[in-house]
């Protein structure tokens, strides 16, 4: 099957490069091939009964990070906030 | 013989009985790294306190401190574990500065048991791999052939095992990334059960899927370090609530009566010839020594390669989708708005090989597409699932092959993404139906490279998979798990 490669990638906020693109394409299709060999299982996908979550209870928790420590890996900080461009006009 | 040769058990002993002090021993890794790193590329960080820290459990042992079997043991953590104030990079550009402000909840008994954290190991970008080459960084090579790889994606882990520069590590296993490399290196490599190690603060790839687990030279190794990272963890949702019991204290390698399982499709026509061998001569080794075995069919193993990409691809591609270049890790020089910055930013960020598992999990997901591919693949894994529970009434124990061959060389597969995939063909349903298992080597191949064996367990026969293979190495006079080339430093010794 043909991939739409530049489509899946707007989709995945991914950009591939004109040059790879041939590449990139033949191995989707590839992958794709093999992995749609599929037997058709004629059930309902239920949820696993046998092992449910165990659900946190609904209590507020405390911070237990400064926030220097949490901006400390940020690429771009400016009075304490992340700087990102700007998204409204 | 060196410290270095030594496995965790027994090295536990002897600094237990003061025969050899902490310092001693780190000190004799830090050598082993200087001699050989620059040609194994096991590590991506080093800690530098690594002495430090070894010194500090001497000193609490001359004070009489009660400590863990495990103080003082040397252990490389794999670098996509969170540890607080090391950097994590999960072997990615888009983390390469990343330092975690906490730590992974496994990083918690490792700590107050006083292990020496020697560094981070090298592994495929985000654990997408077999062989350890698409990490941003540099491959990682085997320590018994340097130009093959040592499988992947804990390929360092592992190569830090059989090359000396830790005595033992940590890995994580989404569809063999402990098992296979253990194979290909000659080490034993365990996958717990899926939810009985937290998984808190492991940077998640397929969260379904994903484990943390081990590698060490020896099963006792495997056994006294689950023992201690195993248990409950309320900050993550999926682990298991249950009473866990110390595997090392109740080791017991008696292989009388055990029922060993053998499934005919894991020894089919991909698989080589010598691999195939090597495990069947294990199997009869353990059915000489009072199991018995028994042939067994679990059909649905065809299409587990399929299913574990669809279901690993699409959960990827919700995970992944946080790296944006916004509150951490890289982020592209020049961008002419937000999308342009997250466009930008992924594709400088990840390699190729994360875009395709990106993208794949995108359009599996993707509308008109989901029904065909991620809703029916979730049908077959529970239906691999059911297989397994019926195949355990049987038997105790189900012995395959790790890996359908020997370490491949650097450069052989990287080009050809099917060819990869198929290297993680007799460990994904492990995975995908969330069981334990254990690869021990079992034998060389003719090019003197190491082959496994795989001991897979029912849900939490932790203590059975290891006992079986407890019980084949005791037949089989223990793993000679280091190459004599690298024991005596390498190449250039």
């Amino acid at each position: 099957m043909k991939i739409d490669i530049p489509h899946i990638a707007k989709l995945s906020r991914l950009w591939i490069e004109p040059e790879k693109m041939e590449k990139f394409e033949t191995d989707m299709a590839a992958i794709v091939d093999m992995v749609e060999h599929l037997p058709d299982v004629d059930e309902a996908l239920t949820l696993d009964a046998k092992h449910p979550m165990q659900l946190r209870e609904d209590v507020a928790v405390e911070h237990k990070f400064r926030r220097e420590e949490m901006l400390a890996n940020a690429p771009e900080v400016q009075s304490g906030c992340l700087v990102v461009p700007k998204t409204v006009e | 013989m060196k410290l270095i040769n030594k496995n965790a058990a027994e090295l536990s002993e002897m600094l237990q009985a003061k025969q050899c002090s902490a310092v001693e021993l780190t000190q004799e890794v830090l050598t082993q790294m200087d001699a050989v790193e620059s040609q194994v590329g096991a590590y991506v960080t080093r800690c530098e306190d690594a002495l430090e820290q070894a010194k500090q459990v001497d000193n609490a042992r001359v004070a009489g401190e009660k400590l863990h079997p495990l103080a003082g043991i040397p252990i490389g953590i794999k670098d996509n574990i969170s540890t607080r104030g090391i950097r994590t990079s999960c072997s990615s550009r888009i983390l390469e500065n990343y330092v975690p402000p906490f730590d992974a909840t496994v990083m918690k008994p490792i700590r107050d048991a006083k292990m020496v954290i020697l560094g981070k190991m090298n592994m495929d970008e985000f654990a997408m791999g077999s062989s350890t080459e698409t990490s941003y960084f540099h491959p990682t090579h085997n320590p018994h052939n340097l130009d093959c790889v040592p499988g992947g994606s804990s390929g360092g882990s592992a190569a830090a095992i059989a090359a000396g520069e830790a005595i033992l590590t940590l890995g994580s296993d989404t569809g063999g990334s402990i098992r296979q490399p253990a194979s290909l290196c000659g080490v034993v490599g365990l996958k717990p059960t899926y939810g009985s190690v937290s998984r808190y603060g492991l940077v998640a790839f397929a969260s379904s899927l994903d484990q943390i687990g081990l590698l060490g030279k020896s099963v006792k190794d495997a056994a006294m370090l689950q023992s201690l990272i195993q248990g409950h963890d309320k900050m993550d949702a999926t682990s298991s609530y249950r009473t866990y019991t110390n595997l090392y204290e109740n080791l017991n390698g008696d292989v009388k009566g055990l029922r060993i399982g053998v499934p005919k499709e894991y020894f089919g026509a991909g698989v080589d010839a010598q691999v195939k061998d090597a495990v069947w001569k294990g199997i009869r080794l353990l059915e000489q020594n009072g199991a018995s075995v028994k042939e067994i069919s679990l059909p649905s193993t065809e299409y587990a390669i399929n299913t574990y990409y669809i279901i690993a691809s699409a959960e990827a591609s919700s995970n992944l989708a946080r790296f944006d270049g916004v509150r951490y890790g890289y982020r592209a020089q020049s961008y002419t708005d937000l999308t342009d910055m997250y466009e930008k930013t992924r594709s400088e960020g990840f390699g190729d090989e994360v875009k395709r598992r990106i993208m794949l999990g995108t359009f599996v997901l993707s509308s008109g597409f989901y029904d065909a591919y991620y809703k029916k693949a979730k049908l077959v894994q529970r239906r691999i699932g059911q297989e397994f529970t019926v195949a355990f009434q049987d038997c105790d124990v189900i012995v395959t092959p790790t890996a359908p061959s020997a370490a491949f060389r650097i450069g052989e597969n990287i080009g050809d993404p099917l060819k990869m995939y198929y290297s993680d063909v007799c460990t994904v349903t492990v995975n995908i139906a969330g069981l334990p298992a254990i690869s021990v080597p079992c034998g060389k191949s003719e090019m003197g490279l190491p082959l496994g064996m795989q001991f897979v367990g029912n849900a939490f026969a932790e203590q059975t998979i290891l006992n079986a293979a407890y019980g084949y190495e005791r037949l089989v006079g223990g793993f000679s798990v280091m190459p004599e080339s690298i024991c005596a430093g390498g190449k250039n010794a």
